[in-house]
């Protein structure tokens, strides 16, 4: 496990301000949430005299703001499936690539380690780090909801944690398998981060127009809508099955393209 | 016993530069120069070796064993020592070798310890503040420290200062008492001649010669200088003269035929002076690599 240790380390202090940032921005948003019940009236008339199309693209049509829930995957979820999908793609794109980049592939393979030990133990900390990351901005979550006296639904909070964490884990899947596959491999991050912006902008645009509703099905963001887990109570089961398997092919297909990879310096 | 085998090794590397065909072995406790120019694939050969490129064609083993099936244990008992060095900017050099260590399963701080001090390194340094030539001796340290039975060194004394690579040959020499095997490649052929045993030629991804040191130099080539009396313009046209040079009165020549000969077509001409010296590698393989 020397290099899952040695990537760890390395990329605590990333770790920390990402989870830092993010879960300060969830309490202080849901710090907010008694104002807004307050205000109820006024805010439903602002919302009543904004574009339909804007309303249906942050799915306040079918999301009641007056409840934490409602309140919480209308203002704070986004961020988090956003921020943490940035964050993913940072760290999957650049642990592998990292060594290529600066040459230190070549100190690290002189050594008697296999390269599938090498993938293994990246990918670890990529994952690790990503489940930290989910695991600490939960729990900020749930002390922001705690704090605010809001009586939330534990499966439907458990479901709106689980679906942005795998999110995050299909990203850096991707990303890390793009990394062992181009030929420039330091290319992988910027093409994956992308990538995350794409399917976001795509989310969007299908959420405003309806003739563009059917793009929705490409982007995993729609996968892992809050409205929709809210309305049905939990996650889909098709849409995790879809991600679960396209991160096991991204994996699987890492080791099989780095195992016989020519590593040229 | 062979420790190194090459059997038609062949990498093709798109339009690249790659090697065609290449064989030759290292025995067991030899030192064994592969010199070429720039380009001429000594790295492809040694990045085959250790399995950071596939073979395209043929097959090499090293202990007996497959470059690319086992190169696992290959390299639990070799020590690389790159060419340029690249390392984690953020550890120290102590730490950078401790790293390294660890993978071998082994505690060598003593030895590490006793390298970085002959070497004159300090290891509580940051990589990143290091000179080309103290990262080299980092480099050095992680490819020794682990008592590996081969080495395999990719233009070893590149960023080392004249006092540095006496040090460092003195310890290759003491590897090579130990039955070390050392394989290095180099395109500074003084460096070869002072330590390897025995060369092989690589030009242009093919392999032109494999020869004991003392019989490329000393069996085959003389170096001829003659000074004429006057500066009379014949032409020397004689049998076995590789390389002819004239610098006004002067004639140097790289003479590869009997030397009988070459007095019997000399003793006409009004010679002032003659040497007949033993040519250095670099004058024997300039002809090699100009051809």
């Amino acid at each position: 496990m020397l290099i899952f240790n040695r990537e760890f380390r390395r990329n605590l202090k990333m770790l920390i301000i990402w989870s830092v940032i993010i879960s300060g921005l969830m309490i202080l948003t849901l710090s907010a949430f008694p104002e807004v019940v307050k205000q109820q009236k006024a805010i439903d008339q602002i919302i009543k005299g904004m574009p339909t199309a804007l309303i249906k693209a942050f799915d306040m049509d079918v999301l009641n703001i007056s409840d934490a829930l409602g309140y919480y995957a209308t203002k704070g979820y986004i961020m988090i499936t956003l921020f943490g999908a940035i964050y993913a793609v940072m760290l999957g794109g650049n642990i592998l690539s990292k060594e290529h980049s600066e040459k230190t592939i070549e100190f690290l393979l002189s050594k008697p380690v296999l390269r599938s030990n090498v993938i293994t133990q990246k990918l670890l900390a990529v994952f690790v780090n990503v489940m930290l990351f989910n695991l600490i901005v939960a729990a900020a979550n749930y002390i922001g909801f705690k704090s605010v006296d809001a009586t939330i639904d534990f499966k439907v909070f458990a479901s709106l944690t689980a679906a942005p964490l795998m999110l995050h884990l299909l990203f850096a899947a991707i990303s890390f398998f793009l990394s062992s596959s181009l030929k420039k491999s330091r290319n992988a991050m910027p093409i994956s981060l992308g990538l995350v912006f794409v399917m976001y902008f795509l989310y969007i645009v299908a959420g405003i127009a309806d003739k563009y509703a059917k793009i929705k099905y490409v982007s995993p963001f729609e996968y892992v809508n809050a409205a929709d887990i809210i309305i049905n109570k939990g996650l889909d089961t098709i849409y995790m099955s879809i991600m679960v398997g396209v991160i096991i092919i991204s994996i699987f297909a890492t080791y099989i393209v780095y195992r016989k990879k020519d590593i040229t310096i | 016993m062979a420790v190194i085998e090459l059997n038609d090794l062949t990498k093709n590397y798109g339009k690249n530069r790659g090697i065609k065909n290449v064989s030759f072995s290292v025995e067991e406790g030899e030192i064994f120069g592969f010199i070429g120019p720039n380009g001429s694939g000594k790295s492809t050969t040694i990045r085959t070796l250790l399995n950071y490129i596939y073979p395209s064609s043929g097959m090499a083993a090293i202990f007996g064993k497959d470059i690319v099936r086992d190169s696992l244990t290959i390299r639990r008992h070799t020590g690389y020592l790159p060419a340029e060095v690249y390392y984690y900017d953020d550890m120290r050099a102590g730490e950078l070798l401790r790293y390294s260590q660890s993978f071998y399963g082994k505690n060598n701080n003593k030895r590490i310890a006793e390298l970085a001090e002959r070497l004159d390194l300090e290891l509580n340094k940051k990589i990143e503040d290091l000179s080309s030539g103290n990262k080299k001796k980092v480099a050095i340290i992680q490819a020794l420290a682990h008592e590996p039975k081969l080495l395999i060194l990719d233009e070893p004394t590149g960023g080392l200062d004249p006092l540095m690579q006496n040090t460092f040959f003195r310890i290759l020499r003491e590897e090579k008492q130990k039955n070390t095997t050392i394989f290095l490649s180099s395109h500074i052929l003084s460096e070869v001649q002072r330590i390897c045993d025995r060369v092989a030629i690589i030009k242009e991804g093919e392999i032109i010669k494999v020869e004991v040191i003392e019989a490329l130099i000393r069996n085959q080539f003389k170096k001829i200088t003659i000074i004429l009396a006057n500066d009379q313009h014949q032409d020397l046209a004689i049998e076995g003269v590789i390389k002819q040079e004239r610098l006004g009165n002067r004639v140097h020549l790289l003479y590869g035929g009997k030397i009988k000969a070459l007095i019997n077509n000399l003793k006409d001409l009004d010679i002032k002076d003659l040497f007949i010296e033993e040519p250095t590698l670099d004058e024997i393989f300039m002809h090699y690599y100009e051809k």
